[in-house]
């Protein structure tokens, strides 16, 4: 079996409005995958809906084979996810983060080996919160692989950066890439999106745009990069 | 659970670093102790038939149920949902129910170190010595402190954030502390304000830990029982009823 996740006419609402509608996508194992679309489209709660976490008012998801809210535990043994904006304790180190973390698997990684992996083993005695904000969404990567999993969620990892950071960021991840892991990506930065993915997913108020690769997306809007062909894809409807 | 042990581990750490729980839980019911002692130890509580270390032994044993049950766990558990912490362990092979556990195994330990300390320095250096039994004691402890555990996770049930949170918990912890003869004797207060700080769960528990440390009846021990065993089950309840973990 080849396929990683697979999503059928996902549809979420909150408050009777549909942030969610009809979005079905299959993810093959070793790809990378892009969500992207403007500010409220809907990305995170995708995700979160995907996951399980926010039950879907229709349609059904599949991670691994399984349903992420019925065998959530056997799901997330072999799944990490990096949350949008979250933070951590206060007051806690990063060895004491990862220890906490690794504890609740039963195979996890050697998490030394991964903050070295990530030349983050000189803070392993340091607070989290000094961290700078490279340093830190590197850890947040650490923890998504801290399960050994087959899957990783990163929602938003690179926003708030400076290009030096997000640029580190995104080698780790082409390193990530080569080592056939799958990842679900959510992104703002258009270059990363085209750096990085195999298959971009464009939505806008929960509704899917187009997909496809990034080549097939910028021969359909005759753009040469993906930033105009995102804001061309976008744009379509905005000028009526 | 060797997950909620292994995750107390740190958890505590960051307990003890955060300092307010050791302050408010263990040093102010000692504090509290030795000055009442140097004050007043060996004088008549009021009208009571007993001494004011008499009282306040029983009554500082539940200073640190106080401060875990109405700052330590609803506000660590508020925090940890503002910081999607508890989210984040949804998409773990544990639960957010497994970090809630150990919040309330850490504030367990913390509560138990405090009216250890308080025991241990009445005996050794105060010369208190209990009339009453010390199984009962430690059953009605342990009652009292589920009773005010279950309150303490219903306000981190019902508070959206932590601005709320921190409201309700000063709101909800510096009546019940001083008030409910916990830290200031009981017996001293008007007649008028014990009827109105007998609303209080707290008072109720407190009164019933003097019931038996002091083996003859303070209050009404048989309503005091049945009072707790309700609260612990109707606030567990409604905790679990109205708890969400986003």
């Amino acid at each position: 079996m080849n396929t990683a996740i697979e999503a059928k006419q996902l549809t979420k609402e909150i408050g009777g409005k549909k942030i969610v509608n009809q979005l079905s996508f299959t993810i093959n194992k070793g790809e990378v995958f892009g969500l992207l679309g403007p500010n409220g489209a809907g990305k995170t709660t995708t995700i979160e809906t995907l996951l399980g976490i926010k039950r879907p008012d229709q349609g059904s998801t599949r991670i691994l084979g399984l349903d992420p809210r019925k065998q959530r535990r056997e799901v997330f043994e072999k799944v990490g996810v990096q949350l949008q904006s979250s933070s951590y304790q206060n007051n806690i180190r990063v060895g004491e983060l990862c220890r906490e973390l690794s504890s609740l698997y039963k195979q996890p990684r050697n998490y030394q080996e991964l903050l070295s992996l990530f030349k983050l083993e000189r803070f392993e005695t340091q607070l989290v919160e000094k961290l700078s904000g490279g340093e830190r969404q590197k850890l947040s990567i650490v923890l998504a692989l801290i399960p050994d999993p087959e899957i990783i969620f990163l929602d938003e990892l690179t926003t708030g950066l400076d290009t030096e950071a997000r640029r580190s960021v995104w080698q780790t991840l082409l390193k990530l890439k080569e080592t056939k892991l799958t990842i679900f990506l959510t992104t703002h930065y258009m270059e990363e999106a085209e750096i990085l993915c195999d298959h971009i997913y464009l939505i806008k108020r929960g509704n899917v745009v187009t997909e496809g690769t990034v080549p097939e997306l910028l021969a359909e809007s005759a753009q040469n990069n993906l930033e105009d062909a995102y804001l061309w894809f976008l744009g379509e409807d905005d000028y009526e | 659970m060797s997950k909620v042990i292994s995750l107390a581990k740190i958890e505590g750490k960051l307990a003890i670093r955060s300092i307010d729980g050791i302050l408010f839980g263990m040093g102010m019911p000692l504090g509290v102790l030795l000055l009442t002692t140097m004050i007043a130890g060996d004088k008549q509580a009021g009208n009571a038939s007993y001494t004011f270390l008499d009282s306040s032994f029983s009554s500082l044993l539940v200073v640190g149920i106080c401060a875990t049950a109405f700052m330590g766990i609803p506000l660590t558990i508020c925090d940890y949902r503002d910081k999607k912490i508890l989210k984040h362990f949804f998409v773990t092979p544990a639960s957010p129910a497994h970090l809630i556990a150990t919040q309330v195994l850490v504030a367990t330990v913390t509560a138990v170190i405090s009216a250890s300390l308080v025991t241990f320095v009445s005996i050794v250096f105060l010369g208190y010595r209990m009339r009453g039994s010390w199984l009962l004691l430690i059953a009605s402890y342990f009652l009292v402190m589920i009773a005010m555990y279950s309150l303490g996770l219903l306000i981190a049930s019902l508070c959206k954030n932590m601005k709320i949170a921190n409201l309700v918990c000063s709101l909800v912890y510096f009546p019940m502390l001083f008030l409910s003869g916990a830290v200031i004797p009981f017996e001293i207060f008007p007649s008028g304000m014990q009827k109105v700080a007998s609303v209080l769960p707290l008072t109720q528990g407190v009164q019933l830990l003097k019931s038996v440390s002091l083996n003859q009846p303070v209050g009404h021990p048989q309503f005091v029982l049945s009072l707790l065993s309700v609260i612990t089950i109707v606030g567990f309840g409604l905790a679990a009823k109205f708890f969400r973990w986003e």
